[in-house]
């Protein structure tokens, strides 16, 4: 695995910036399928996205490690949904989100849409535009995790 | 404002199931999605995130890698047929049935059509004679409209329909409220099968291709109901002689009674009872009554005539279950 980052890393654009800070992040992408057995038992299994669809559930993995000698404080990660996915859920990870393209933040249950009319709703997961995890406490060195989200393919 | 989360996300919570067992199987796929198109095959999903931390530096960003997936072609037509039965007569030709097939899935498709005539469930077999598609949109079968011909269909795009008319003749030995049920089938033409069946590389784009709930195939029945109607006529006489008696002496007059009786659920257009005046007898001028209406002898508005011949009157549009009766008079000679 630790290869597999390093490789990631060094195939990813802005080298001199990876070069010093050694703070990685790998985004992986799987398929959720439901399959009900004989006995009508559901079973969930993560797959790789060979065929996608419209009204698939798309798993979003973000593995973050510090790979630096330094702990990474204030360590913020930012995930704009993609225009074909609508947001479903975070599991338990809590992210704050967007819905209006990363100018306003909150958990989804205090943010609302302006209506035609004036006035504003609830907001709905179909509307989050923006995922955000913003961490309490620094990664200190070597200090690794994972972060996920689901969307649904529109 | 940025807060942070309550509880934040911690280190290695490890929230999915590990690698080792993200089954890395391309087993049959069972879209969910029955509805509508939703995103167009061929687009590509591109995921990237972004870090932003702090580690004694300043504030430093990164970006992830990025994950493009591309959305597969998923397959799926739905047809709807008539909902109503469409009249027809015994014999007659080009009798049209109307169906809408609708791309519900999300790539352009195209559809081939055929037609199941001997569906169980009815009274007869329509003959289908050709098949068109509505060329200008007004939903009525037109002789310009296109004439389909299997192996050059072109694509429908998604999430629209197009309408599709059936023309059949009914059997001349077809019997008034008899049915015939066609069955219009619309199947994409890159394949079909049980819902989640793959074509690979066979999608808009480049992608794979994958049934849908539909199958990639769909159809429905539309129906014609025979709506015929038969008229019988009968003419009865009664002679009034000039001595208050009945017997056909010269001076007597004749009052002729012709009634028209339509049978049937349909209607019998341009209904005309002729008759001729019989020699040796003299029509008594404007004597043609409807029922109880009195006609001219004049070609004119009203629907009586007599041409020095014969009388007549034309009763246009008549539904079954209705009689008319047409009297006039004539005198012997």
């Amino acid at each position: 695995m630790r290869i597999a980052l390093i490789l990631l890393s060094a195939a990813l654009a802005p080298a001199p910036a990876l070069a010093a800070n050694q703070v990685a992040l790998d985004n992986s992408v799987f398929v959720e399928r439901v399959t009900t057995d004989a006995s009508g038992k559901q079973r969930v299994r993560l797959e790789e996205p060979k065929i996608v669809v419209p009204g698939d559930r798309l798993v979003f993995v973000l593995n973050y490690r510090n790979a630096g000698a330094q702990a990474a404080d204030r360590f913020v990660v930012t995930n704009p949904m993609p225009p074909a996915v609508r947001f479903a859920d975070a599991g338990d990870t809590r992210p704050i989100v967007s819905v209006d393209g990363g100018q306003s933040w909150g958990t989804l249950d205090t943010l609302t849409v302006p209506l035609a009319d004036g006035t504003r709703r609830p907001a709905q997961p179909a509307d989050v535009t923006h995922i955000r995890w913003a961490f309490q406490k620094p990664i200190p060195a070597g200090g690794a995790g994972k972060l996920m989200f689901r969307g649904i393919v529109k | 404002m940025v807060k942070a989360p309550v509880g934040g996300a911690k280190h290695h919570p490890l929230l999915l199931p590990s690698c080792s067992i993200l089954a890395l199987v391309a087993t049959c796929v069972v879209p969910t999605a029955a509805h509508a198109a939703g995103t167009l095959a061929g687009t590509t999903i591109s995921n990237t995130a972004s870090a932003s931390f702090d580690n004694g530096g300043g504030t430093q960003t990164i970006d992830s890698n990025r994950v493009d997936l591309k959305i597969d072609e998923l397959l799926d037509v739905t047809v709807a047929g008539n909902a109503t039965d469409v009249p027809t007569t015994p014999g007659a030709t080009n009798q049209v049935l109307t169906y809408r097939v609708t791309n519900t899935g999300n790539g352009p498709e195209a559809f081939a059509l055929s037609t199941i005539a001997n569906v169980g469930g009815d009274n007869y077999d329509p003959a289908v004679t050709q098949i068109f598609i509505d060329a200008n949109g007004n939903g009525t079968w037109d002789p310009a409209d296109t004439l389909y011909v299997a192996g050059s269909e072109t694509p429908l795009q998604p999430d629209t329909a197009m309408t599709v008319f059936v023309l059949a003749t009914t059997p001349a030995s077809a019997a008034d409220g008899n049915r015939g049920v066609v069955t219009l089938v619309a199947a994409a033409k890159t394949g079909t099968g049980a819902p989640g069946t793959s074509f690979a590389g066979k999608g808009e784009g480049g992608g794979d291709a994958i049934a849908g709930a539909t199958g990639a195939d769909g159809q429905d029945n539309g129906a014609y109901k025979v709506s015929a109607a038969t008229v019988t006529l009968v003419k009865s006489a009664v002679i009034a002689d000039p001595f208050g008696g009945s017997e056909p002496v010269p001076g007597a007059t004749i009052t002729y009674t012709i009634t028209a009786t339509v049978a049937g659920s349909g209607s019998v257009n341009g209904l005309a009872i002729t008759d001729n005046v019989p020699a040796d007898t003299a029509y008594v001028a404007n004597s043609i009554k409807l029922g109880a209406t009195a006609l001219t002898d004049a070609a004119d508005a009203d629907a009586g005539d007599y041409d020095g011949t014969r009388i007549r009157v034309q009763l246009g549009t008549v539904a079954g279950g209705q009689t008319r009766a047409v009297t006039f008079k004539t005198k012997i000679k």
